[in-house]
């Protein structure tokens, strides 16, 4: 057997082991696989902008937030069923993402960085401001629900979606331009390179995910309020699993967020502001000593295709 | 929203702008200045300032030192720091991607304000030193808030002398038109970027200590600071440091403007949606250019 | 008949400094043309000028006819005019093949033929899968004018084609270049090998400090006294 033959078997097997784990598993263990899901969705999303176009997204959480205020107020106020309301959550994000890539994106260099810097306050302040629609900072209780176990299968099929949407981005012509931008932004654009353009769909793409999820997360939680759906803490926990696992491959945001996620609960959760501390230092340690990421370090070593 | 605007009112929020606009212009010409020499955004510029609030509130609060006089000391301790951060990290990623030195800037903010979490824990703090205000016919201003003027004004100014008259600061400006030409004429370069990033760090400071008496304390008040002096840089003119003054008198008149008719929180919004619309419109800045 | 390109009185300058005074030129299509001058001439910011990297001051540029100067670069590429840059500008992450894939679409397998074609033209067709950041500097000048080509363009502005390529490749891709102005398509080259472009262009076009001081065949040139100036000193 090939090792991609046997990759593919083992995801296979991992697919299907995780598929029927609710039949079997504790609540702890469904509740668990389900964060690690919304995690390898908001990794895989914030890859998709930042790991292939080198334009840095540090408010990705903004789109989490948005999706889950959309999700939570379709269904108090207007009576949504949670599957609808998550998706309109998406399309929220993304139209959001439209209102701050479009004048960000035509230009070059820092200021799309910066501008999601901001975003994350302001609509922090935003959803403190319209109490009457948000609840303000006292928050928004949804219905009471009982839904974990379709939520874990949503959220799977989320974490899946953006893994396969990667992988499809990745080893098409569209996904090459992208990670020209990355490369040569000049030179890009010289080939005839619309780079304005790509940036924004990338953009666009890149909030879809967190949307979604962030309104599966307020279904889930059952309340929300302004300081648990924006906090910076989750954009950071985003980029250090990309960062750690290989910026830019299909694998690698997955691979950050198994291992992240798995340390964070066992061993992390216990001191939050050392643990915060941590991430920072992992992202300089990563950035000037393995750039790629662990998974980039294993592309150059066995030559493996992007994909892995 | 029904507003009567009076030319009282107006006068307030001219006077207001122009005062917190000195402070603006002070903390971002410091990022201007990284961002002009060494082509990279610091992110942690908002932390530094937050430390600088720290050196004085500690100061103030072990000693008694009056917070005004802490001034050289917290410029000090974070010119040392600024210094420190370039030599170990910084200095790695001048010549990498975009993304490796925002990256990196932003671990080392984040490392920054959760050291402070864990050193001075999340409590706010306060310096209480001076309170109430001058009463100048309709218009009120807070007395911090006029000596932090006086000061940020005379730390600018100073600041732009030495940019424009000494040998040292000719040598900053040469290297941030371009470092070729100024390594041809002898400059040494990595020390500049070294004195410069301490230099900005010390103006981040020097914001930090002179709001300490206005705002309270706390570890991440300083992460806004680096997105409004980014704003401030933009409605200015990247790459301009005259920019920064005007950019930094705007960015105060516009939020005190918007205070007449919004809360707080959205004054705040204001500033973004500001930015936004500049890049929309305007992405040279108001000043437009690039000269230096 | 519409010139390939026509520049009328362009202008740039940076701070204070004028790059380009005022230049104005014409090309008839299916030529080779050579742009020389000293170190600072304003060669490169002609290029940058021409294919929208750098916003002209003053003046127009027609390309067909067509006005481009003010447009995106990357729609100036689109409509047919293709460019290296002095300091090759490969996409060091991508492999040699998908540096000449990103600029194709639609059918993806006929791209992916006219890619290895145009690989095995420079003789680099072995190394099609490696990463374009691995090669010499001389495979990646090589890699860089084939992707110009992936595009077909009509005008092809080259900055020192011939600089760090070795000199077997350098007869190939002198042969190249003139295969290119057989198929039709204009070339304008920087260079600073005066062999190479004596050998390969029909008309030289000289600036010295952003003007033009001098224009026609390389022989003339060769001997004219403003030129011989320029580049020896007053």
């Amino acid at each position: 057997m090939s090792p991609a033959r046997l990759f593919q078997g083992g995801l296979v097997v991992v697919a299907a082991a995780l598929a029927v784990y609710p039949f079997f598993g504790t609540g702890y263990g469904v509740r668990a696989l389900l964060q690690l899901f919304m995690w390898i969705a908001l990794a895989g999303s914030w890859n998709l902008i930042s790991g292939l176009t080198g334009y840095v997204s540090f408010g990705h959480v903004a789109f989490f937030g948005a999706g889950a205020y959309t999700a939570a107020i379709l269904i108090t106020n207007a009576g949504w069923s949670w599957p609808l309301a998550c998706a309109a959550a998406g399309v929220a994000a993304c139209g959001l993402a439209l209102l701050i890539g479009y004048p960000c994106l035509r230009l070059k260099g820092p200021y799309f960085a910066i501008a999601m810097l901001g975003l994350n306050e302001v609509l922090r302040a935003l959803v403190s401001y319209f109490e009457g629609l948000t609840g303000g900072g006292s928050g928004l209780s949804l219905p009471t629900l009982q839904a974990s176990v379709p939520i874990y299968y949503v959220m799977g099929l989320c974490a899946a979606a953006v893994t396969a949407l990667t992988y499809v981005i990745i080893t098409s012509r569209f996904g090459l331009r992208l990670m020209t931008i990355r490369e040569d932004e000049v030179a890009a654009e010289a080939m005839g390179i619309d780079t304005a353009r790509h940036k924004l769909y990338a953009f666009l793409l890149s909030a879809v995910g967190p949307g979604i999820v962030g309104g599966l997360a307020a279904r889930d939680q059952g309340y929300i309020e302004p300081i648990s759906v924006f906090p910076l803490a989750t954009t950071i926990t985003m980029i250090v699993m990309v960062l750690f696992g290989g910026k830019g491959t299909v694998w690698g945001p997955v691979l950050g967020a198994v291992i992240l996620f798995v340390s964070q609960e066992v061993v992390w959760a216990r001191f939050p502001y050392v643990h915060q501390l941590l991430f920072g230092a992992i992202i300089v340690a990563v950035v000037l000593l393995m750039p790629r990421g662990v998974l980039g370090i294993l592309q150059i070593k066995y030559r493996l295709p992007r994909t892995v | 929203m029904n507003v009567v605007i009076t030319p009282a009112m107006i006068a307030q929020v001219v006077i207001s702008g122009l005062l917190s606009g000195t402070l603006y212009a002070m903390v971002a010409l410091g990022l201007a200045l990284i961002f002009g020499v060494m082509r990279v955004i610091n992110i942690a510029h908002g932390p530094m300032l937050m430390l600088g609030a720290y050196v004085t509130f500690f100061l103030y609060s072990a000693f008694g030192v009056n917070p005004y006089l802490t001034l050289p000391a917290s410029m000090a301790v974070l010119f040392v720091l600024g210094m420190l951060l370039e030599r170990t990290l910084v200095f790695r990623v001048v010549d990498a991607p975009e993304l490796s030195s925002l990256l990196l800037t932003f671990g080392i903010s984040i490392a920054l304000v959760n050291l402070a979490q864990l050193a001075f824990t999340s409590d706010l703090r306060a310096v209480e030193f001076l309170t109430g205000s001058f009463v100048i016919g309709p218009v009120a201003v807070s007395k911090p808030r006029i000596v932090a003027f006086a000061f940020a004004a005379i730390i600018t100014a100073a600041a732009f002398l030495f940019l424009r008259n000494t040998k040292l600061g000719k040598a900053i400006r040469a290297t941030s038109q371009s470092r070729d030409v100024a390594m041809v004429c002898g400059i040494n370069v990595g020390r500049i970027h070294l004195i410069t990033f301490g230099f900005a760090a010390a103006l981040a400071a020097a914001g930090g200590t002179l709001i300490a008496v206005i705002v309270a304390i706390q570890p991440e008040m300083g992460q806004i600071w680096t997105f409004k002096s980014f704003l401030v840089i933009v409605l200015g003119g990247a790459g301009n440091y005259p920019g920064a003054l005007v950019g930094g008198m705007l960015l105060g008149l516009i939020e005190q403007l918007a205070s007449l008719f919004l809360t707080t929180q959205l004054s705040e919004a204001v500033a973004y949606v500001l930015l936004v619309l500049v890049l929309l419109i305007r992405p040279t800045g108001i000043l437009g250019g690039r000269s230096t | 008949m519409t010139a390939a390109l026509e520049l009328d009185a362009v202008k740039k300058s940076f701070g204070g400094v004028t790059a380009v005074n005022g230049v104005s030129l014409r090309l008839e299509p299916g030529r080779i043309y050579g742009l020389i001058g000293p170190n600072g001439s304003g060669k490169t910011t002609l290029f940058n000028c021409i294919t929208g990297v750098e916003r002209r001051d003053a003046g127009r540029i027609f390309f067909q006819g067509e006005r481009i100067d003010g447009l995106k670069p990357w729609q100036i590429a689109v409509k047919g005019v293709g460019r290296t840059f002095q300091v090759t500008r490969v996409f060091p992450e991508l492999s040699a093949l998908e540096n000449l894939l990103v600029v194709t679409r639609g059918d993806r397998a006929a791209a992916e033929r006219r890619g290895r074609e145009l690989l095995a033209f420079v003789k680099l067709e072995q190394l099609a899968g490696e990463y374009a950041g691995n090669l010499s500097y001389g495979q990646q000048k090589l890699v860089e004018f084939v992707r110009v080509l992936m595009r077909d363009p009509s005008l092809v502005l080259l900055d020192e084609p011939a600089a760090g390529v070795n000199r077997t490749l350098l007869n190939d891709l002198l042969e190249a270049v003139r295969r290119l102005r057989d198929e039709g398509r204009t070339v304008l080259l920087v260079e600073h090998d005066m062999k190479v472009v004596m050998g390969l262009c029909e008309v030289v076009f000289v600036l010295d400090h952003g003007d033009k001081i001098a224009e026609g065949p390389p022989g003339i040139i060769q001997a004219d006294e403003r030129v011989i100036e320029a580049y020896f000193g007053r």
